[in-house]
């Protein structure tokens, strides 16, 4: 290869210092280079150049940033790993979701059923009360023959631990002499259970309320 | 910290070979966590050191790296094996660049700019220096050169930048800067020519002093 110019030449320079010449073109630049000053001056720029640039600090990454890419890195690994199971969840279970939803129904339905099929009768046994202290408690109420007027008749009764009433006292309401008399009729032919004490019968007090109600029919 | 240091440094520059490639694509592609941290003690500082040369400064770098590595992560499952991993994540990397290059020029416009930037570099440079024993004036001769170089560098047009980057600071072959940037061999030439040129024309009075 024969060069005509020095700019010519100087075109290949590039080239050259990366060995990317022809062995042809290597040797006419060497030969060139031999008696050309200013080619070689030339050339010595571009190496000076490449030295310059080969020269310059390399950027290394800082440990913080470092830890930062980590850290995004294993961010973006695992968001996609659970976007993953999920697609793969949804894949598995939406072809039997509508089957084995209603699958479910029918057997809670049917289990209810069954379950209130054998619900054990309640007993009508009344429960032995297990309070340490009970009141009394009417057992048996006299009829009642006597009007209380527009107010409600209010009585406190003392039971003795036979059952029965020992005396009675009127909080409010009207208290005639007639109505006295019903009021001892009635409480002496009333059976009462007695209060209890630890299971013990004893005596204790009951108020008692009776107002007058209408029933049209 | 320092065994760390020399981890990453002797790291840096050892590409994995083509028959352990395969192996760590189909690693990478099976989003094994180990085969991305060795991904990243590998690449991470040639590419920041690539991406630096190509944008701004060190934080307009490290959100382009993060970026990239983003980028690497969702589309290695679209990595066809054509070209070589090497090129294809220095691919993504320099367009990355581009792009952010690219809207970072826009909002320069609004940005305030700081004439410190450099000047805090140069010193940083200087401190790094001075550990070699090396003299104060030398230290902030080569400090002042190598920022000459740089800011000739980013002066250049971005076609340019590219090649001479990748050729002179990166040491890829003529065929992996075509396949970086989807050019023909020709044309990296003739880019790689007309970079150095400009360069050279830019560099002038500093290339005159040391010959």
């Amino acid at each position: 290869m024969i060069f005509e110019s020095c700019s010519e030449i100087r075109s290949y320079f590039s080239d050259y210092i990366d060995g990317a010449c022809s062995t042809e073109a290597v040797q006419s630049i060497r030969y060139h280079l031999s008696h050309c000053i200013p080619c070689t001056v030339e050339l010595e720029r571009y190496q000076d150049l490449q030295a310059g640039l080969h020269g310059l600090a390399r950027q290394q990454v800082s440990p913080e940033l470092a830890l930062r890419l980590r850290v995004k890195v294993s961010q973006e690994l695992h968001r996609r790993v659970f976007q993953r199971v999920m697609v793969r969840l949804e894949n598995m279970f939406r072809p039997v979701l509508f089957p084995s939803v209603g699958g479910v129904l029918v057997a809670l339905i049917c289990i209810g059923l069954m379950l209130g099929a054998g619900t054990p009768r309640v007993s009508n046994i009344p429960d032995v009360p297990l309070n340490l202290v009970t009141p009394p408690r009417i057992q048996v109420l006299a009829p009642m023959n006597f009007d209380t007027g527009n107010q409600p008749l209010v009585l406190v009764t003392y039971v003795n631990a036979q059952g029965r009433v020992t005396s009675y006292k009127v909080i409010s309401g009207q208290h005639s002499p007639m109505l006295m008399q019903r009021l001892d009729r009635m409480m002496y032919y009333s059976l009462f259970q007695p209060a209890t004490s630890f299971g013990q019968p004893t005596s204790g007090r009951l108020v008692l309320s009776f107002r007058r109600i209408t029933v049209r029919g | 910290m320092d065994i760390v240091r020399l981890m990453d440094v002797a790291l840096d520059r050892t590409a994995p070979t083509v028959s352990d490639e395969a192996a760590l694509v189909a690693e990478l592609k099976a989003g094994s966590e180990e085969a991305f941290a060795y991904l990243l003690a590998v690449y991470q500082n040639p590419l920041f050191n690539l991406i630096s040369h190509m944008v701004a400064d060190y934080a307009e770098a490290s959100d382009v790296l993060q970026n990239v590595l983003l980028k690497i992560l969702r589309g290695i499952r679209q990595f066809n094996e054509r070209s070589s991993l090497k090129t294809w994540i220095y691919r993504i990397a320099v367009h990355e660049a581009s792009n952010h290059r690219r809207s970072w020029r826009r909002r320069l416009f609004h940005e305030p700019f700081s004439m410190d930037d450099e000047a805090l570099q140069i010193s940083a440079q200087t401190a790094i220096y001075r550990n070699n024993g090396e003299t104060p004036y030398s230290v902030y001769e080569q400090a002042e050169c190598q920022a000459e170089v740089k800011r000739a560098l980013a002066s250049l047009a971005e076609p340019y930048r590219a090649v001479v980057v990748l050729r002179e600071i990166e040491g890829l072959s003529y065929e992996e800067i075509a396949e970086v940037l989807g050019v023909a061999d020709g044309t990296v030439k003739s880019r790689l020519r007309r970079g150095r040129e400009s360069l050279k024309r830019k560099l002038t009075a500093r290339l005159s002093r040391s010959i």
